[in-house]
């Protein structure tokens, strides 16, 4: 037992930075019933946006860079994590209002389009950022090890996974408790009844999806410093993101959740007996569970069946 | 809206876009040439036509949209392979192995998804997509793992007693450009016929298909079966063009890149919109990819703006010009015969 409890640990953790990953996903999907290849490329945009905000970027050698500079990087960390995912914010309203011209239509090309956008993103960080792999640097009392009940662990490793407990909880409180949750679901739920009742669906989707892909990007930081950033990190990401919501059921927040936990602990266990194998295991998974509910664990009837 | 639909079509295969593509393959090496491009764009042109039409079966005609079908063109060029190395040196023997192990694969995948429509359908198929890529990586002992299948030979082509090599790219050429023509007049055949206008049915209603009283999970499964065969024919010939076997082929990248291409091209409302769309990637990664190193930013550009404005592709772009200059035929309901 001794030897699987850190293995499980892991594998939790790892689930629950997958659904910090997937929310933003899953809140797109819901809202849109549309499914955003492009999430994973806002992923990595977030994160190069975040990357570019600690080093100063272009402006780095100005006299306003130089004032930024002086900042200790725990400040400029904190300032980025926070423009970084604005950045990506903005993106993805825009791809949101590309997206346009494909409601109403087969969801296959809303599907196309993001992939194209993908595409687009990806080869555009390649652009600006280069090919390498490079290093978000985190501040000192975030790096490091900490040990835990005769554990090791990666400091960062936890304060990331707490953090992605508290962005569920913020997430699940928006969509639960406030009048705007309130209109977006009702928005996924039925979208021409929320017009007849007089709200802006067009801002609504701008909103939701604008939203969605902030938190991509914001996973994208909190997730840079475990993962590295690579410009093709984006179709890892959306890899995962989207099996989750196949597993979870297509729109049902809790289902992404408990999906991201399965896949989290399905990838640390096997990880820890056949480790080349580790990534296989969540594809059977959702091969296993979509083979015996066709909607996932907790999915409800949607559009994207047709 | 719905996509487009095929307009029903059967009679002889030869028409003037059979020829004109037919004149095409004839001629692909001296415009190659004239053009100052490589021989070996026009082998590859040939045999991604062969997995674009192949995959137009299953995406444009039943509507099923696979997204890791890049799957079966790896296994069947792994399979040429490994017949080669362990069995014999045959082209025959290779191309039969290819074509069977990327049946074999269809067939039980498809066993998976023919239930599945829309959305689920895509996911799962890029879920088998992705294991078979992934265990194509990790069995390092059988495919050589990420450096792949090295020192395919290319065996001479066999008939009778008479042996031809195909170890100049040119000879080659023609060998792949005789395959490309049969299996574009072999799913010419296929579309046309019941059976295809079947998996039309299945296409623009699935439900209906099935209470017309047609086994619509046993077609979809026979579908989705051919479409990976014509994969893994494609796969053997690009091993053979490779002298190895990729796993590079297998990623979602590439499964997405022939959706793109088919989508591009419009093989969503034409039989040909495939082949469009092959050529017209060819050329973008030539032409653009002389000019600066980042062309795939400029395709992926194309196409999105091709997604919001032109979802029926470039063939939808060439037959709305055509209509627009003929008077419109008059509006009739077209008659099915049962």
């Amino acid at each position: 037992m001794q030897s699987i409890l850190p293995h499980l640990i892991n594998g939790l953790t790892l689930g629950l930075l997958f659904a910090l990953i997937a929310l933003g996903f899953t809140l797109i999907v819901g809202v849109m019933e549309v499914i955003n290849l492009a999430h994973g490329s806002l992923f990595a945009l977030g994160a190069y946006f975040a990357l570019t905000t600690i080093s100063g970027g272009p402006l780095a050698a100005t006299e306003f860079g130089q004032w930024w500079l002086t900042f200790p990087l725990g400040t400029r960390y904190v300032v980025a994590a926070i423009v970084g995912p604005l950045l990506a914010g903005l993106v993805g309203a825009f791809l949101e209002i590309c997206l346009r011209p494909t409601y109403g239509k087969a969801s296959l090309y809303g599907l196309l389009l993001t992939f194209g956008a993908a595409l687009v993103l990806e080869e555009s960080i390649r652009l600006v950022w280069g090919a390498g792999e490079q290093n978000l640097r985190t501040p000192g009392p975030i790096t490091g090890a900490v040990l835990i009940g005769g554990m090791i662990f990666s400091t960062y490793k936890v304060y990331a996974a707490a953090f992605a407990i508290f962005a569920i909880l913020c997430v699940w409180l928006f969509l639960e408790k406030t009048p705007y949750g309130a209109i977006i679901k009702a928005g996924a739920h039925d979208s021409e009844m929320v017009r007849a009742l007089g709200y802006d669906l067009g801002r609504l989707r701008l909103f939701v999806f604008g939203f969605g892909a902030a938190l991509a990007g914001l996973a994208g930081v909190v997730m840079a410093p475990i993962w590295g950033l690579r410009p093709h990190i984006g179709l890892d990401v959306v890899i995962p993101a989207f099996l989750i919501i196949v597993i979870g059921g297509v729109g049902s927040f809790w289902g992404a959740v408990i999906a991201s936990l399965l896949v989290g602990l399905s990838v640390g266990l096997t990880g820890a007996f056949v480790p080349a194998w580790s990534m296989v295991s969540m594809y059977i998974l959702l091969i296993l569970i979509v083979g015996f509910r066709a909607r996932g664990l907790l999915g409800r009837k949607s559009a994207l069946e047709n | 809206m719905n996509l487009s639909d095929i307009p029903p079509k059967g009679g002889s295969p030869f028409t003037l876009p059979m020829a004109a593509f037919l004149m095409l393959l004839l001629l692909a090496p001296f415009l190659v040439a004239r053009f100052g491009l490589y021989h070996y764009l026009a082998i590859e042109i040939a045999i991604w036509i062969i997995f674009a039409m192949g995959f137009n079966l299953l995406f444009g005609y039943t509507g099923l949209h696979s997204f890791g079908h890049g799957a079966y063109l790896g296994i069947g060029a792994y399979a040429f392979g490994l017949f080669q190395h362990n069995v014999s040196t045959s082209l025959w023997g290779g191309l039969g192995a290819a074509l069977l192990a990327a049946m074999v694969a269809g067939g039980f995948v498809a066993l998976f998804l023919s239930h599945r429509r829309g959305i689920y359908f895509a996911l799962l198929s890029i879920a088998f997509g992705q294991i078979f890529w992934f265990s194509s990586i990790k069995l390092h002992r059988v495919t050589g793992g990420e450096d792949g299948l090295l020192g395919i030979p290319r065996p001479p082509l066999q008939i009778g007693n008479v042996a031809v090599t195909l170890a100049d790219n040119r000879i080659f050429y023609w060998f792949v450009a005789a395959l490309a023509a049969l299996v574009v007049i072999g799913l010419w055949r296929v579309v046309n016929s019941p059976f295809g206008r079947v998996l039309q049915a299945i296409r623009q209603n699935e439900m209906r298909a099935r209470f017309v009283g047609y086994d619509v999970w046993r077609w979809k499964w026979l579908a989705f079966t051919i479409s990976a065969t014509f994969a893994g024919l494609a796969g053997a010939l690009l091993a053979m063009a490779q002298n190895s076997a990729y796993p590079d082929v297998m990623s979602l990248h590439q499964s997405g890149l022939v959706v793109m291409m088919v989508l591009v091209g419009g093989g969503l409302v034409n039989f040909w919109g495939p082949i469009l769309g092959v050529l017209l990637y060819f050329l973008a990664r030539e032409v653009l990819g002389s000019l600066t190193e980042t062309w795939l930013l400029w395709y992926g550009l194309m196409f999105v703006v091709m997604v919001m404005v032109r979802p029926e592709g470039l063939a939808g772009l060439i037959g709305t010009a055509a209509r627009r200059e003929a008077p419109a035929p008059p509006a009739r309901i077209v008659e099915t015969t049962p």
